[in-house]
């Protein structure tokens, strides 16, 4: 399976053409992590946007960051990431620093990186193609965040 | 049809999992999250499916529960 083919799989070129998902696929490339490495770091400046193709990532956040609680840092775990999923893609949009840490969790984790800007452009450049991909990301938000609502209920009804 | 779906552990503290898979969890199955065993006690649509995206929550407990 080439690798449009594969990102044609993802919900973020849901609805898009073989031939507007080419567009945004050439924008990127592939990259493997293996387990332990950090992907990008809570609080650096963001520039590109990362589907994964293969393997799991696990999203953690620094408590002591919100804390100040003195020591090495303390991780909590979020979520684990796993085939087809985007991340990265809160400071695609806001363009703000990055706001949680991304580890790769599986040997040979395949990720596909796009740098935000030429992602931009090519959404500036096409309405069309932005529109879609921007429904795209917000039902993907929308989707992480049911999650989440429904992993702070169950943990609320665990004796 | 591609299933997106959500897994959120009961019974223990887990970040639970989100990944595409090419057929849907069913009540019983075990499943492997982060090394660890955990049986589906639950399968509901989370919302409504969209174009070839059907969206799934499964509820997990750990394997050792019920031994």
């Amino acid at each position: 399976m080439s690798v449009t083919d594969l990102l044609r799989r993802t919900e973020l070129f849901s609805g898009l053409t073989p031939e507007q998902a080419e567009r945004i696929a050439v924008l990127g490339k592939e990259v493997v992590y293996n387990a332990g490495d950090v992907i990008i770091r809570e609080g650096d400046p963001s520039d590109e946007v990362y589907i994964i193709c293969s393997g799991m990532v696990e999203v953690e956040v620094s408590r002591d960051t919100i804390h100040d609680v003195p020591g090495p840092p303390q991780f909590s775990s979020l979520v684990r990431l796993g085939q087809g999923q985007v991340f990265g893609e809160m400071a695609l949009m806001d363009r703000g620093v990055r706001s949680a840490t991304v580890r790769c969790a599986d040997d040979d984790t395949t990720v596909y990186v796009i740098p935000q800007q030429a992602f931009w452009d090519l959404c500036d450049g096409d309405h069309h193609i932005g529109y879609i991909v921007m429904r795209n990301i917000a039902f993907d938000l929308s989707f992480k965040l049911r999650h989440r609502n429904l992993q702070v209920r169950l943990a609320g009804d665990t004796p | 049809m591609i299933y997106k779906v959500s897994y959120v552990i009961v019974d223990r503290p887990h970040p639970g999992e989100i990944v595409n898979l090419e057929t849907p969890p069913r009540v019983g199955d075990r499943v492997q999250l982060g090394g660890e065993q955990f049986e589906v006690i639950e399968v509901v649509d989370l919302i409504p499916p969209r174009g070839e995206f059907a969206y799934l929550h499964v509820t997990c407990q750990p394997v050792e529960q019920d031994m």
